[in-house]
C-alpha cells in the first residue's frame, strides 16, 4: 500500500466514521468536518470551513451555555466529555447531540477537536425523566399542602376547644351554685330528687371541661401547671379515695400506703390524677372486684397506682393508651364519663412533676396504672 | 481587591488574573452561594431569586475582610452584583472592574441586550436538557488533559459543577435582571472590560454601560467569548493596570 493510498483510507475513514467529527480554532472557527457532521447539518462543508464557529451551529440557549460552561472547561481542562447541546439543521430543526471536545496544540496552534454523537433516545429518555420528575414534584408539593392545611385545621380545633371549655365554666358554677342553693330552700323530696341530679351533671360536666382545658393546655400550651408543695402523701389519697367512694357508692374501694417520708407535688393534680385512674377502673374493671389504690414512698421517688380486676388491656393497644382520644374497646358498662382524655392528662400531670405513667396487664395480675415521680 | 466570579463556574475562573494583584493587593476570592465549593446548604431559593441576596454577601465579605477602600472586580453577573453592593455603602469601594457586563440582556425597545425572553427560556431548556450529565454529582467527565498536568483533579471535576436546580434559578435571576435603573446612582470611577466579540455581553452593550456611567471608562479588547480572564488574561490585565494608575490606586 502506498503513503497516498493510506492517507485516502485515513481520510475515508474520517468521512465515514459513525460520529460526526469537528476540529475548529480556538475562537470556534471551522477547521475540518466529517461528512458524517456535515450531513447532519444538512449543509455543504464549503458552507462551514472557515465561515462558520461552532458555536453558531447551536441554539441560542447552547451558545449561553457554550459560553458560560464550554469554553472555561475546556480552557481550564483541556477536555470535556458528554455535554448534550442541540444543533441547528439547515431546515431549522434541532438535533440533540452529546459531544467530546479536547483542546490541544497543533503545531503551535490551538485547536478544539470534537466527536459528536446523535442522541435521540438519550434525549427521549431525559425529557420523560424530567416530566417524572415534574409530577413527582407536583404530587409532593400538594401532599405538603394537605398535610400543613391538615396541621392548621387540627391546632384551630384544639385552639377552639380551649377557647369553648374556658367560657363553659362560668355558666357551669352558676349552675352549681345555684343548685346549691335551691337545696338549702327547704325543697320538696320531689324537688329534691331533681336537684340531686342536676347536681351530679353538673358536676360531671365540670371535669369534663377540666379535662378539656387540661388537654389543650398540654396541647397547645406549655403543658399543665403544676404548683408542688410538702403534702403528706397518704393522708391526701386517704381522703381522695373516701370521697370517690361517695361517687361510686356501688363499688369497694381500698387505700394502702406503703413507706414513710417527706413528699413535695401539687395535691390538686394528683387528685385529679387518682380521679381520672379510678373512673378508668370503675367503668373497665370487673364490677363485683375491689379497686384498690396504693400510696407508696421510697428514698427516691414516690410512686401512685391504682389495680383493678378483669378482663387484661391488649398489648398490642397498651402503648396508644396515654395518647389523647384514645380508650378501651370494651365500654360495655356506662359509668365512665371519658371522652378519651383521662389517661392523657394522667400522663401530662406526671410529667409535669417529673414523672411517668405507665400501664401493666395481664388475665393473672389484673391491671395497674402507675405513676412515678422522682423526687427532687 | 475582592473577585467576584459570574455564572456558571467559580472562583478558580480567575486564576490566570489574581495572583498578579496579590503583590499589590489583599486579594480575596469567592465562590458564590450555589457555585463551587460554596455551602450548598446556605443556599435559600428565597434569598437569592433577586440579585440583592449575592449583593449583601458580597458586601459582608467586603466588610469581613476589606481593611481600606476596596477593588471590586466582578465578571459577568458580579459585575452588576458589585454595582448593588456599592449603592449600599459606596464609602467602601475606591473602584469597581467589570468583566463583560450586562445590565440586562434581553432587547428592550431601543436598547439591545442581545437577546429575546425566547432565548433565555431556550438556556434554561439547555440546562434542564443535560440532566444525565449535569444532574447532582455528576460532572462533565473529562478524558485527561495531557497539556496541563498541573491541573489537580480535585479542580478537573468540581469548579464547573452546580446544582442543577439552583444553576436553573441562577440563570434566570442573571438573565432575567434588568439593572438599567439603578446605574445612574454609581458613582464610584468603573473599568468596564468589553470584549470585541462576546454574544453575552455585546459591544453595544458596553457602550450603553459607558453612556450610563458617569465615571467610566471603556476598554475594549480583541477576545472572543466571555471569558476573557481565561482566554486573555495578558490584555486584560494590561487595561486593569492602565485604569488603575489613572486612578490611583
Amino acid at each position: 500500500m502506498t503513503a497516498e493510498d493510506s492517507e485516502a483510507e485515513s481520510q475515508s475513514l474520517l468521512d465515514e466514521a459513525p460520529c460526526g467529527l469537528m476540529r475548529t480554532a480556538a475562537d470556534g472557527t471551522i477547521l475540518r468536518i466529517n461528512r458524517t457532521f456535515y450531513n447532519w447539518l444538512g449543509l455543504e462543508p464549503a458552507a462551514l470551513i472557515g465561515r462558520r464557529r461552532f458555536q453558531d451551529l447551536l441554539t441560542v440557549g447552547g451558545r449561553i451555555f457554550h459560553q458560560t460552561h464550554w469554553a472555561p472547561l475546556l480552557q481550564m481542562q483541556s477536555s470535556i466529555s458528554e455535554v448534550k447541546l442541540e444543533l441547528i439543521h439547515a431546515d431549522g430543526s434541532t438535533i440533540p447531540v452529546v459531544f467530546n471536545a479536547m483542546r490541544r496544540k497543533d503545531q503551535c496552534v490551538v485547536v478544539h477537536d470534537l466527536a459528536a454523537f446523535v442522541a435521540r433516545d438519550r434525549d427521549k429518555y431525559e425529557r420523560e425523566l424530567i416530566l417524572s420528575r415534574k409530577k413527582l414534584e407536583a404530587l409532593v408539593a400538594e401532599a405538603d399542602r394537605l398535610q400543613s392545611d391538615a396541621k392548621d385545621r387540627a391546632l384551630f380545633a384544639e385552639q377552639m376547644i380551649g377557647i369553648v371549655s374556658h367560657d363553659l365554666r362560668n355558666p357551669m358554677s352558676s349552675i352549681q351554685m345555684g343548685t346549691h342553693l335551691l337545696v338549702q330552700s327547704d325543697p320538696s323530696p320531689n324537688q329534691q330528687r331533681i336537684l340531686t341530679r342536676i347536681r351530679r351533671a353538673a358536676d360531671r360536666a365540670t371535669h369534663l371541661i377540666a379535662d378539656l382545658l387540661d388537654f389543650t393546655q398540654a396541647r397547645v400550651g406549655k403543658g399543665l401547671t403544676v404548683v408542688a408543695e410538702d403534702i403528706d402523701l397518704h393522708a391526701l389519697m386517704g381522703e381522695t379515695v373516701d370521697e370517690l367512694r361517695t361517687v361510686y357508692p356501688g363499688r369497694k374501694l381500698k387505700h394502702r400506703g406503703l413507706g414513710q417520708g417527706p413528699c413535695r407535688a401539687d395535691p390538686n393534680r394528683l387528685e385529679q390524677l387518682i380521679g381520672n385512674l379510678v373512673s378508668n377502673a370503675v367503668a373497665y374493671g370487673a364490677p363485683e372486684k375491689d379497686v384498690t389504690v396504693t400510696s407508696s414512698l421510697s428514698a427516691d421517688s414516690f410512686v401512685v397506682a391504682v389495680h383493678n380486676e378483669g378482663s387484661p388491656i391488649p398489648e398490642s393497644s397498651q402503648a396508644g393508651l396515654f395518647l389523647p382520644m384514645a380508650r378501651g374497646t370494651d365500654t360495655s358498662s356506662s359509668g365512665g364519663r371519658s371522652v378519651g382524655l383521662g389517661l392523657f392528662i394522667v400522663s401530662e400531670i406526671a410529667k409535669a412533676h417529673g414523672g411517668l405513667a405507665r400501664v401493666q396487664s395481664s388475665l393473672e395480675q389484673g391491671t395497674t396504672f402507675s405513676v412515678v415521680i422522682p423526687r427532687g | 481587591m475582592v473577585f467576584a466570579h459570574g455564572f456558571g463556574c467559580d472562583q478558580n475562573m480567575w486564576r490566570l488574573l489574581a495572583p498578579a494583584y496579590s503583590k499589590r493587593y489583599r486579594t480575596v476570592l469567592f465562590d458564590l452561594v450555589g457555585s463551587g465549593k460554596s455551602d450548598l446548604s446556605a443556599y435559600d431559593t428565597v434569598k437569592y431569586s433577586t440579585l440583592q441576596g449575592y449583593a449583601d454577601d458580597a458586601l459582608e465579605i467586603v466588610r469581613e475582610f476589606s481593611q481600606g477602600p476596596t477593588i471590586f472586580v466582578g465578571h459577568s453577573v458580579s459585575a452588576m452584583i458589585g454595582v448593588l453592593a456599592n449603592l449600599q455603602e459606596p464609602e467602601r469601594f475606591a473602584a469597581q472592574i467589570m468583566v463583560g457586563p450586562s445590565p440586562c440582556y434581553i432587547n428592550d425597545g431601543d436598547y439591545v441586550g442581545g437577546f429575546t425572553r425566547r432565548d433565555i427560556d431556550s438556556l434554561l431548556e439547555t440546562l434542564e436538557g443535560n440532566y444525565l450529565g449535569w444532574s447532582s454529582n455528576m460532572a462533565p467527565a473529562i478524558m485527561g488533559a495531557p497539556d496541563q498536568p498541573e491541573l489537580s483533579q480535585e479542580l478537573t471535576n468540581s469548579f464547573c459543577r452546580t446544582d442543577p436546580e439552583v444553576a436553573k434559578q441562577f440563570a434566570r435571576v442573571t438573565f432575567l435582571s434588568d439593572m438599567r435603573a439603578q446605574l445612574t446612582g454609581l458613582t464610584t470611577p468603573t473599568l468596564i472590560v468589553q470584549c470585541n466579540d462576546d454574544i453575552i455581553a455585546p459591544v453595544t452593550v458596553g457602550d450603553y454601560l459607558h453612556r450610563q456611567l458617569p465615571h467610566s471608562t471603556l476598554s475594549v479588547i480583541h477576545n472572543v467569548g466571555h471569558c476573557p480572564h481565561l482566554s486573555s488574561p495578558g490584555p486584560v490585565a494590561a487595561v486593569l493596570d492602565a485604569f488603575l494608575a489613572k486612578e490611583g490606586l
